[in-house]
Formats: C-alpha cells, sequence, structure tokens
C-alpha cells in the first residue's frame, strides 16, 4: 500500500487478526453453558438409544406376563410394564423411534417452510401476500386440533406420521425464512449483481441462500425440538405406533393410567427423556443462534 | 465589538475568549482506556491529556478508530462495561474516573451533557419528545410537571423547532433528522450545562441543516458560556466552530493549539496529511473563471452519443394521496468519457435517480437509454448485454461485499455472469491485473471480506465493477462512509482509470466538494427535481438558481478565516428574508 | 395511515385468512374416506343410506357449488348436526366454548403478569446465577409435554399434597365454572406453565436488545438512573415485539386447552372436540376446528391492535 493511505491505517477494520471463522464459531458456542450441556445430552441420548441395547439386553417383543408391573429391580433396573417389557430396554427402543421421527419430521418441516418462505419473499407482491395468508391460516388451526381429526380417520404409519407432522410444523419456519429472504435481496451485493445483468437464478443460488444457511440451521435445530415434543403427544392423541412398537409418548400415554396406583417407574422415566431431549436442542439452537447472531423467535 | 445592526447575528467569533480564564470545565490527564474483546485487549486511548474552559469549545479532530469518541464518552463516564479507564477525567472538579454512580448521575444532564452523532436513534421512539425533554429537567430539579412542560416548550423555542406548543406532543419517528437532533440539543441544555460534549453532532445531516445545527450550537454556547468539546471528523465543521483543535491519531494527541495555527500552519505530519486530503470547495472567490477539471477526458468511443440517459423520467411511490413523487421530469445524459456528478440533500431523489438508471427501479413514466437502447424495450438477453457495460459501487462497504465469499470471487462473478467461456486461468489473471489497477496486492484475492478495511473494501468493490471494462460506472457515494484520506486515495484511483480506460461515470455525491474536483458536469436535483445542472466549474461556483448557492453557502471550509466570512455572508443572506427549508 | 385504515386493512386479512380456513375446512370434509356422507351418518351407514344421503344433501353437485352452499350454511350459524350428541353443533359449541375462552384467558392473564416483568428482570441480571436458573426452568417447563406437566402437578398437589382437587368444575353453565376456584388452579397452572417459559424468554431477550440501544446511552447522559430508565423507556419497547407473538401464541393456547381439558375433565370445546374424536364424530371435528381457527385469527386481530395501541409507529406503516 502506498505512502498517501498511511494516514487510513487507522481505520478500523473488523478481525484483523483475530481466529478463523470457524474457531469463532465454537468460542462462542462453548460460551453458552447450557448449549454445551444441551449437545452433551443429544449425544448421550443417541448413544444411549442406538448403542445401549447391544450392552443391555431386553426383550421388547415377546410379552412376558409373569415379571408384569414389577418395580424397579436387579434384574428390571426400571421395572416393567403391563405386559412384562423391561421399561429401561423400552427406553432405549422406544427413544429411537422418537429420535429418528422427530429429526425427520422436523428437518421435514424445515424443508418446506425454507422452500416457502424463501420463495415468498424473493418474489414479493402479491403472490407474497396470498402465500402468506395461507400460512396465517395454517397457523390459525392448532396443530393438535388437525392431528386429532387424522387420528379419527385412520392411524398412520410411521413414515405417514413423519409426513404429517412435517406438514403441520412448517408455517413458523416460513415466517422466520420469508423475512431473512426478504431483507438478503435488497442487500447492496445482490442489487449490484442484478444491475450488471446478473440472473435472479445467480442471486439466490449464490447469495441469497447461503447467507441463509444461520437462520435456516438455528430454524432446523428448533423445529426439530418441536417435532420430537409433536412425537410425544401424537400417541397420547392415539396416532402413536402400534405395539409391541413405542416411543416414549407412547410409553408415557400407556403408564398414565397407572400412575395412579403409583407406578412411577412407567412415566417417570420416559417423561423425563421427552424433557431432557427437547431441552436440549432447544438450548442448542440458543446458542446456535449466539454464534449466528440470528434475530427472531 | 462593532456596532451591528440589530437584524443580523453576533459576530461571535471571539467572545468570551477574556473570561474563558479560571480552571477547566473538562480536565483530562493521561487517559487511558483499554476495551476487552473477543480478538484480546484492545487499547483505544493511550496516555491522552486536554483540557477545555469555560467558553471555549475545543475539537478534538480524527479519523476513524482515532479514539475521539471514547474520548467523549469517557467524560460522561458512559463507556461500556468492558472498557477498563485509567486516569483522571474532571469535569468542574469531579474525577469521573473514580466516582460513584449517584455522583455520576447527578454530574449528567446538569454539569455536563452530551449530544450524539445519529439524531434518529438516540430518542425513545415510544415516549413523546416533550416528555424526554421534561424528564432531563426532572432528573435534577424538583419542579412540578406544569412548570416542567413550560420549561419544555420554551427550550423547544430556543432550538428553533417552529409550533413548539404542538411539537411538544409529537413522537421522534413524526420529526425529521434535524428536528430530532434540536430535540437532543434541547435534553442536553435544559439545566444549563456547563459543559456540552458533541459526538459528531452534524455527520448525519444534510449540509444546510448541519450549518444550522452547527449555528445553534454555537449561539447556545456563546450566551451561556459552555464549555465545549466538539468531536468531529470534519474539518470544515472544526474551522466554523472550534476555538482550539487537538489532532488525534491512534489514541494520541499528536498536535494542539488555536484553530488558526493548526489548520493553516499545521506542524504534525499527520496534521498535514490529513488536511491536505481534505477536499475543499471552490469558490468564486478562488476562481475568477475556472471550468472544472485540468483536462477533459478523451473519450475511447468516437461517437459523442450518449452512455446513458434518462428522458423525462417520473417515479412514484405508493398510490393514492400518500404517494410519493421520487422522480418528477428528470432529464439528464451522461456523454462517453465524462463524468457527471449527480448531487442533492436526502430526499432528493439522486439515489433513486442512480437506481432507474441501473434498472434497478422501473420509471412510473419516460425512457432510460443505455448505449442508445432503450432499456424497457429490450428483450432479456439484449438487456444483460447492455448492463455488461455497466460497473456499480454503492455506498456502504460492509454490504457492498458478500461476506461468504473470496475477494477473488467477488471480482470473478461478472466474468461468470458475462464470460461463461472463460477459463479459470484467465479468469484468475484478469482478476489480479484488476486487483493491481486498484493499487491492491494480487494476494488479497483469497482473503474474506471480513479481513479488510472499508478503503479497500471499496476498492474491491470498485475492482469488480472494472473488471469487465465497462463503458460506464455508477457510484453511488462511493467514498462517503470512508475516512478523508482513504476516500482521497480511492478517488485517486477511479481518477486514474478513468484516464486509462476511458469509461464515464455517473457519481452520486452529498459532498459538494468532492463533486466540484471529480465531476466535469453537475446535475443538482432537489425533492425530486432539477434545480439545475451544467459545468462544474460553472454550475457550483457561480450557480443560477437559490437553492443551490444556498447549498455552497452552508458547506463548510476547512480555513477558519475564510469560513468566518463565509458564515457573516450566510447569515447576512438568510437575515435578508430569503425562506430557510424552515425545519 | 389513521387508526382506521389501519383496522380496515387487519380485518380484511383477517377475513381473507378466515375464508382460507374454511376452504381447508371444506377439502378436509371432502377428503374423508366415504366422503362427507360417512362423516355425517357415521361408520355403520349403508351403501343406500349413503346414497339417498348424497342425493339429499346435494353432494353430486360440483364442488364449487357445494362450497357455495357450504359457506352459506355458516353465515347462517348452521354448522350441522353432531350425531352423538343429537344436537345442534353450534347449540354445543355456545355452550362450551365460553368456558374455553374462560380457561384460556385467565390462563395467559396469569402467565403474562408473571413472565413479563420475569423476562425483564432476567435481562437486567443477565449471567447472573438467578438468570441461569431461571432460563434452566424455562427451558424445562417448555420442553415438556403438557399432559405430562399437568400429571406431575396433579401427582404432587393433589395426591402427595392434597391441595387442590385434580377435577375442574363441572356445571353445564359459565356461573358454575366459577363456583369451586380452587378446582381452577391445576388447569390454569398447566396452561400458564409453558406460556410463562416461552414468553419470559421473549421479554428477556427483547429487553436485551434495547438496552443496548441508543435511546437507553441518551437517557443515561441526561442523568437517568438504571431503574427508571428500565421502566419508563426500555419497558415499552421491549414489550412491543413480545405482544407481536401473542397473536400467534393462542392456537397454541387452544392446542393446549384441548389437553388439559381432557385431562382434568373439564367441560370446554377441548373436551368436546376430544370426545368427538373418539368417537368419530366428524361434523362436531370440523365445526369446531372452524371455531377454534376464527377464534385464534379474532385473537391475533386483537393482539394486533393492542401493538398499534402500545407502539404508533405501527399504525403510520414504520416499524
Amino acid at each position: 500500500m502506498s505512502a498517501v493511505i498511511q494516514p487510513g491505517k487507522a481505520e478500523f477494520s473488523a478481525q484483523v487478526a483475530g481466529p478463523t471463522g470457524s474457531r469463532l464459531a465454537i468460542a462462542r458456542f462453548s460460551r453458552n453453558r447450557l448449549a454445551v450441556v444441551g449437545l452433551a445430552v443429544v449425544v448421550f441420548f443417541v448413544l444411549f438409544c442406538f448403542l445401549g441395547p447391544l450392552v443391555y439386553h431386553t426383550d421388547q417383543l415377546h410379552t412376558a406376563l409373569s415379571e408384569a408391573n414389577q418395580g424397579p429391580s436387579g434384574s428390571h433396573l426400571l421395572g416393567t410394564d403391563a405386559v412384562g417389557h423391561d421399561e429401561l430396554g423400552r427406553l432405549m427402543y422406544g427413544g429411537k423411534v422418537s429420535l429418528i421421527v422427530g429429526l425427520a419430521a422436523g428437518l421435514l418441516a424445515t424443508v418446506i417452510g425454507t422452500v416457502w418462505g424463501a420463495v415468498a419473499g424473493y418474489v414479493g407482491g402479491w403472490v407474497d401476500a396470498v402465500m402468506m395468508r395461507v400460512v396465517d391460516a395454517g397457523i390459525a388451526i392448532p396443530a393438535l386440533f388437525i392431528l386429532l381429526v387424522i387420528s379419527a380417520i385412520s392411524t398412520p404409519d410411521t413414515f405417514a406420521l413423519v409426513i404429517i407432522l412435517g406438514f403441520v410444523s412448517w408455517l413458523v419456519p416460513s415466517r422466520l425464512i420469508r423475512a431473512e429472504t426478504l431483507s438478503l435481496k435488497n442487500r447492496d451485493y445482490v442489487l449490484t449483481l442484478r444491475a450488471i445483468g446478473g440472473s435472479h437464478t445467480r442471486a439466490i443460488t449464490r447469495h441469497v441462500l447461503p447467507n441463509s444457511v444461520s437462520t435456516i440451521v438455528v430454524a432446523a435445530t428448533f423445529q426439530v425440538a418441536d417435532a420430537i415434543l409433536l412425537v410425544a403427544y401424537v400417541s397420547y392423541l392415539g396416532l402413536g405406533v402400534q405395539p409391541p412398537a413405542t416411543d416414549w409418548g407412547g410409553m408415557l400415554s400407556a403408564g398414565l393410567t397407572a400412575v395412579y396406583s403409583g407406578r412411577w417407574w412407567l412415566i417417570l422415566p420416559s417423561g423425563l427423556a421427552v424433557i431432557l431431549v427437547v431441552c436440549a436442542f432447544n438450548a442448542i439452537g440458543d446458542g446456535l443462534r449466539d454464534v449466528f447472531d440470528v434475530r427472531g423467535r | 465589538m462593532t456596532a451591528i445592526p440589530p437584524v443580523m447575528a453576533q459576530d461571535t467569533t471571539a467572545p468570551l475568549r477574556d473570561e474563558a480564564s479560571g480552571a477547566p470545565i473538562l480536565d483530562v490527564d493521561d487517559l487511558v482506556v483499554t476495551f476487552s474483546t473477543e480478538s484480546g485487549p484492545v487499547e483505544a486511548v493511550r496516555g491522552l491529556s486536554l483540557e477545555v474552559r469555560p467558553g471555549e469549545t475545543l475539537a478534538l479532530v480524527g479519523e476513524s478508530g482515532s479514539g475521539k469518541s471514547t474520548v467523549a464518552l469517557a467524560a460522561m463516564g458512559l463507556l461500556s462495561g468492558n472498557a477498563l479507564v485509567q486516569g483522571r477525567v474532571c469535569v468542574g472538579g469531579t474525577n469521573v474516573v473514580t466516582a460513584s454512580d449517584p455522583v455520576l448521575r447527578h454530574l449528567r444532564g446538569s454539569t455536563a451533557s452530551m449530544v450524539f452523532q445519529e439524531p434518529g436513534t438516540a430518542l425513545d421512539p415510544l415516549t413523546r419528545v416533550g416528555a424526554q425533554i421534561a424528564e432531563v429537567i426532572r432528573n435534577h430539579r424538583d419542579v412540578s410537571s406544569a412548570v416542567a412542560r413550560t420549561e419544555t416548550i420554551d427550550l423547544l423555542r430556543r432550538v428553533g423547532i417552529p409550533d413548539p406548543e404542538s411539537r411538544v406532543r409529537a413522537f421522534p419517528f413524526q420529526l425529521s433528522g434535524g428536528q430530532c437532533q434540536r430535540v437532543v440539543i434541547a435534553m442536553a441544555i435544559a439545566n444549563e450545562p456547563r459543559l456540552l460534549i458533541a459526538d459528531e453532532p452534524t455527520t448525519a445531516l444534510d449540509v444546510t441543516v448541519q450549518a444550522e445545527i452547527l449555528e445553534l450550537l454555537r449561539r447556545l454556547a456563546v450566551d451561556s458560556g459552555t464549555g465545549v468539546l466538539l468531536v468531529t471528523h470534519n474539518m470544515g465543521v472544526v474551522a466554523d466552530f472550534a476555538d482550539r483543535v487537538a489532532v488525534m491519531y491512534r489514541g494520541e494527541i499528536v498536535e494542539t493549539g488555536s484553530v488558526e495555527d493548526v489548520l493553516l500552519a499545521p506542524r504534525h505530519e499527520y496534521t498535514k496529511r490529513l488536511l491536505a486530503a481534505v477536499p475543499r470547495l471552490k469558490t468564486a472567490a478562488d476562481y475568477p473563471a475556472v471550468t472544472g477539471r485540468a483536462q477533459d477526458v478523451v473519450p475511447r468511443d468516437t461517437d459523442t452519443d450518449s452512455v446513458i440517459a434518462l428522458n423525462d423520467v417520473a417515479v412514484r411511490f405508493g398510490r393514492g394521496p400518500s404517494a410519493v413523487n421520487a422522480l418528477d421530469t428528470v432529464s439528464f445524459a451522461v456523454r462517453a468519457g465524462e463524468t457527471v456528478g449527480l448531487v442533492g440533500e436526502s430526499g432528493s431523489g439522486k439515489s433513486t435517480a442512480a437506481r432507474v438508471a441501473l434498472g434497478l427501479i422501473a420509471p412510473t413514466s419516460g425512457t432510460v437509454s443505455l448505449f442508445g437502447q432503450n432499456l424497457r424495450k429490450s428483450g432479456v438477453r439484449a438487456r444483460r448485454r447492455l448492463q455488461a457495460g455497466i460497473g456499480v459501487v454503492l455506498q456502504d462497504p460492509v454490504a457492498s461485499l458478500d461476506a461468504r465469499m473470496s475477494v477473488g470471487e467477488i471480482i470473478a462473478e461478472p466474468l461468470r455472469v458475462h464470460r461463461r467461456s472463460m477459463s479459470r486461468h484467465d479468469r484468475e489473471r484478469l482478476v489480479g491485473e484488476t486487483l493491481e489497477a486498484v493499487r491492491l496486492p494480487a494476494a488479497i484475492a483469497g482473503r474474506a471480506p471480513r479481513e479488510l478495511s472499508g478503503g479497500q473494501r471499496q476498492r474491491v468493490s470498485l475492482a469488480r465493477a472494472l473488471v469487465l471494462r465497462p463503458r460506464l460506472l455508477v457510484a453511488d457515494e462511493p467514498t462517503s462512509a470512508l475516512d478523508v484520506s482513504v476516500q482521497k486515495a480511492v478517488l485517486e484511483v477511479i481518477g486514474e482509470l478513468q484516464s486509462e480506460l476511458g469509461f464515464a461515470c455517473l457519481f452520486v455525491s452529498h459532498d459538494l466538494a468532492v463533486v466540484q474536483d471529480f465531476c466535469t458536469r453537475v446535475v443538482v436535483l432537489r425533492s425530486g427535481r432539477i434545480e439545475e445542472k451544467g459545468l462544474t466549474g460553472e454550475t457550483l461556483v457561480r450557480p443560477t438558481t437559490d437553492y443551490t448557492r444556498r447549498l455552497l453557502a452552508a458547506v463548510p471550509v476547512p480555513d477558519p478565516i475564510v469560513q468566518r466570512r463565509r458564515r457573516e455572508d450566510r447569515l447576512a443572506a438568510l437575515a435578508a428574508g430569503e425562506t430557510t427549508a424552515g425545519e | 395511515m389513521t387508526t382506521s385504515l389501519y383496522l380496515l386493512r387487519r380485518l380484511l386479512q383477517a377475513v381473507a385468512v378466515i375464508f382460507i380456513v374454511t376452504v381447508v375446512v371444506f377439502g378436509l370434509l371432502h377428503s374423508l374416506p366415504g366422503g362427507p356422507a360417512r362423516g355425517i351418518l357415521g361408520a355403520q351407514a349403508t351403501a343406500q343410506q349413503i346414497e339417498q344421503f348424497n342425493s339429499e344433501q346435494g353432494l353430486t353437485k360440483p364442488l364449487y357449488v357445494q362450497y357455495f352452499l357450504y359457506l352459506g350454511h355458516l353465515l347462517h350459524g348452521d354448522l350441522g348436526i353432531s350425531y352423538t350428541y343429537n344436537e345442534s353443533i353450534t347449540q354445543l359449541i355456545v355452550e362450551r366454548l365460553p368456558k374455553t375462552l374462560v380457561l384460556t384467558i385467565l390462563q395467559a392473564v396469569i402467565a403474562l403478569v408473571i413472565a413479563i416483568p420475569l423476562g425483564m428482570w432476567q435481562a437486567a441480571k443477565r449471567n447472573h446465577p438467578v438468570d441461569y436458573i431461571a432460563t434452566t426452568v424455562s427451558f424445562v417447563a417448555y420442553s415438556a409435554p403438557v399432559f405430562f406437566l399437568g400429571l406431575v402437578l396433579i401427582i404432587v398437589f393433589s395426591q402427595t399434597i392434597p391441595l387442590f382437587p385434580s377435577q375442574a368444575p363441572n356445571g353445564a353453565t359459565l356461573a358454575s365454572v366459577f363456583a369451586n376456584p380452587a378446582a381452577l388452579v391445576l388447569p390454569i397452572a398447566t396452561g400458564a406453565a409453558s406460556m410463562i417459559a416461552v414468553f419470559s424468554r421473549y421479554m428477556r431477550s427483547s429487553t436485551l436488545e434495547n438496552l443496548s440501544e441508543d435511546y437507553v446511552r441518551t437517557a443515561r447522559a441526561g442523568g437517568g438512573s438504571g431503574g427508571q430508565i428500565l421502566r419508563r423507556h426500555v419497558f415499552r419497547n421491549s414489550l412491543t415485539p413480545v405482544v407481536a407473538m401473542l397473536g400467534y401464541y393462542v392456537p397454541v393456547l387452544f392446542g393446549g386447552a384441548l389437553v388439559i381439558e381432557q385431562l382434568f375433565n373439564y367441560p370446554g370445546m377441548g373436551l368436546l372436540f376430544w370426545n368427538a374424536a373418539q368417537s368419530s364424530d366428524f361434523p362436531v371435528l370440523l365445526g369446531c376446528v372452524l371455531v377454534i381457527s376464527v377464534a385464534t385469527v379474532v385473537g391475533t386481530l386483537i393482539a394486533d391492535i393492542l401493538q398499534s395501541v402500545i407502539d404508533p409507529r405501527v399504525k403510520a406503516g414504520r416499524t
């Protein structure tokens, strides 16, 4: 740089000699203690549900009525349920379903919401107005109500359940992505691209989408949290998987009646598991939001 | 004091300097401020000492990052929690550094007050302005709300807000930027402070509004013998307002002295360089018959048809009674190789005109022709080919570059749009050449925008604009967000490249001195209409309309003696009955 | 934009949304296996009965004609007949909706009265241990399924420490709801818990954002104390985005009411809906969905109006 600009050396330049982007991100995330704990919890449960059964063998298919309704003991660490299944094993087994369905439904909701919101935000005008009124209408109908109506019609299999949950939850992320898209499409670098003849396609794929990634990731994390929670409701509402398969929500509803007779081991572990995992994903989402400095929600 | 006709404003340049004896109202001794940031401790102020006496104005000048705002905030004890302050800062005898919270609260708003840079966000958007002023009054004096209200209305009148009785109930969003700043000033003087700190009080305002606000501040300071610490980067403002000047560079004061000494006979290298970089407005007095730039650029093309022309363009936003006419019957053209400046205050429509020229906004009526073709009538492919001949540089160095791309990718983007068949090797070579042309090292191509300074970013933006060797460069306030020395460098680069490559330039700016220097012709816009246009040497030196004359008169010149005369002339012209843009 | 113009625009938007909801509900009605006939006559209907029903009800006419007939019915307040209760659905809803509204409004008011000051206080004491505790508790309350929360509350406060009854008051009239206030405590607490968690977080983050705004610095420069600035300036500015979120929380409240009413046996719309689902009484189900959605849209409208009262910029179209 020539001598002419020496006085300008005093000008402030952001993070000139700082750590690289990803190291800074990890540092920022670690500062949020709850988020770190959340990450640990999620990792724990994934290992618990998927690797646990390899260590702690139980029979989740056949009933053993002779062992039914026993409290926690040496042979059954968390007791047994009404048909004799080991509760701890059931917790692992059900966890697999809860986590997979929750993750899939959450991601599906994010994908649908992102596409809808991005189109509405980028195209703008009356298209945006109509698309957002549809979203408003969808939000106006409580998800639990729709799910209950569906339960009255039929009992869907796991795959259909993921689709249904996804379609019930995509509304909220669509609004977030729309707001992000609106703001991004008016950034100077997008305007510059359009002015020199760049196409809309290029603007979206090279600029708008990559810069929305942080918002999408944060939204996805919260969606997964919401989806896992919704899965827990689903069995309560009569939409759940059929026995002997189960998920945490199923364990909860099966054990509800038993609670009054004091058999706490039937609902406390599954209830706590749901709370911990949902909590964990929410905390991670919170931490990611700090890292990316994302507004909203 | 000479006898002055009652209508004219008082000469206020040699005021109570005789009374400016006694203890300084602000006494800073060896101030050190260290900020703890994510990337480690940053020393913003290193061992700084200065003093402000009652009745005098000390200007603290520096570029961004010099630490001047930090000093101002430290004087009020308003630095954020991550700042470590050492040294002594005495305001009216109280050491702010060691004072307790209640003592500071007692001091702020009564002994010392502050006016900030951004008037738009300085006020609580949900509280009426009268209530906010009354709050400052009642923070320090035990008066009834009725008395506070009367005083508030009085203050609003003093700061020049028309119709104060009804404005008292206005919300900040209902006021203009200049009016909001007047409200902030009213809050600052409500309790007759002995020290007034003004941190870039007029930077966010139009030049005519700036002149009015400065005049207001001077009058208030003189009337009440208040000491003023004026923090600014604008040498013209310094020449207009200050008695003494302290120049800051990298957290230290490099030169102090009276305003005449420092501005007219600077001693320190940095001060000299800084002053040399300040664009100076030439007036009729300087040049009896000047015609803009020394040589006109020889255009590359032999045809002298316009590169871009707006014909009778009107742009209307919204519908019905609340519609806004951003542009109304605007016609101008830019010929090959020449530079045309679009000037005006905020709301004049100059940015809208630039966007219409770029095809980003469709005009409600009228035509835009780019390289002789009507943009709207051309098909998509034809349009794109035409647009390959344009380069764009916008104002905000941060928002102009996509933070997720490397510098090289950013500059290469136009190549990817219009020269898809170009090999990677050729692309990289062209990017390297363009970087060199804008005086940046070729190695910078691998860096990310966040690693660059503002001036570097604007030059990357320029490189992107020029990589296709366009015939037209549209620059919308390309240097307004940069320090004055960096501005000079960037403008030099644009000028050199223009001589070399021969492109035409449409240059939008609010800075008349820069436009005078840089553009051959100028178009003056006012509220969406063309006020006047012509050669820079004529229009901006001997304007034909009152508005342009007033605009030029309001621009402060960094020479205190000249500026004093200009101010007197301007006030005389105002008093002689011309209407102001009555804010 | 004047107040009335703003209200008109919001009203029109609300009407548009309600239209879309009717289309959705209509679509659901006609996508049931066996068509609306089966939906209305029940699973036991014979093919003959269905055919007769179809021609009587004009179900052989084109779909959009049926939609307009449906709209016509709606505008007359006719939602059809429930075949399990053998009563007009409108009548059923008129009986039960007010009770649900009482429950949800009480939940909302109590939750907001606690959450808003809590959120502000958390922001003022950021990163203090108490902030962490409150945040953690909020996360837990927000992450627990409502029925689980309710169950835990019942076990703790109704069985282990018999303080409150586990059954809500069951009378037919609205007044009977208040006959035994103690019986309302657990249902309301269950619903309010997650709302408190959500809104205290919103308020906390909104307050934190506002604390770093310029106007706070101006107020401090004028000699204001921290508490004074918080109360007089930060509070109202932080409230605005939170009130905006209220509108979107209304459907969550109603969804929660569904579960809570079932758990505590509270005779509101939620319980009606639940029972109808168990017996596949589709007319009731869809009628309820419609009414609840309309209630949600109205709730959102009210929240918006509230926002325009707090924030005069909304009416002017600039926030």
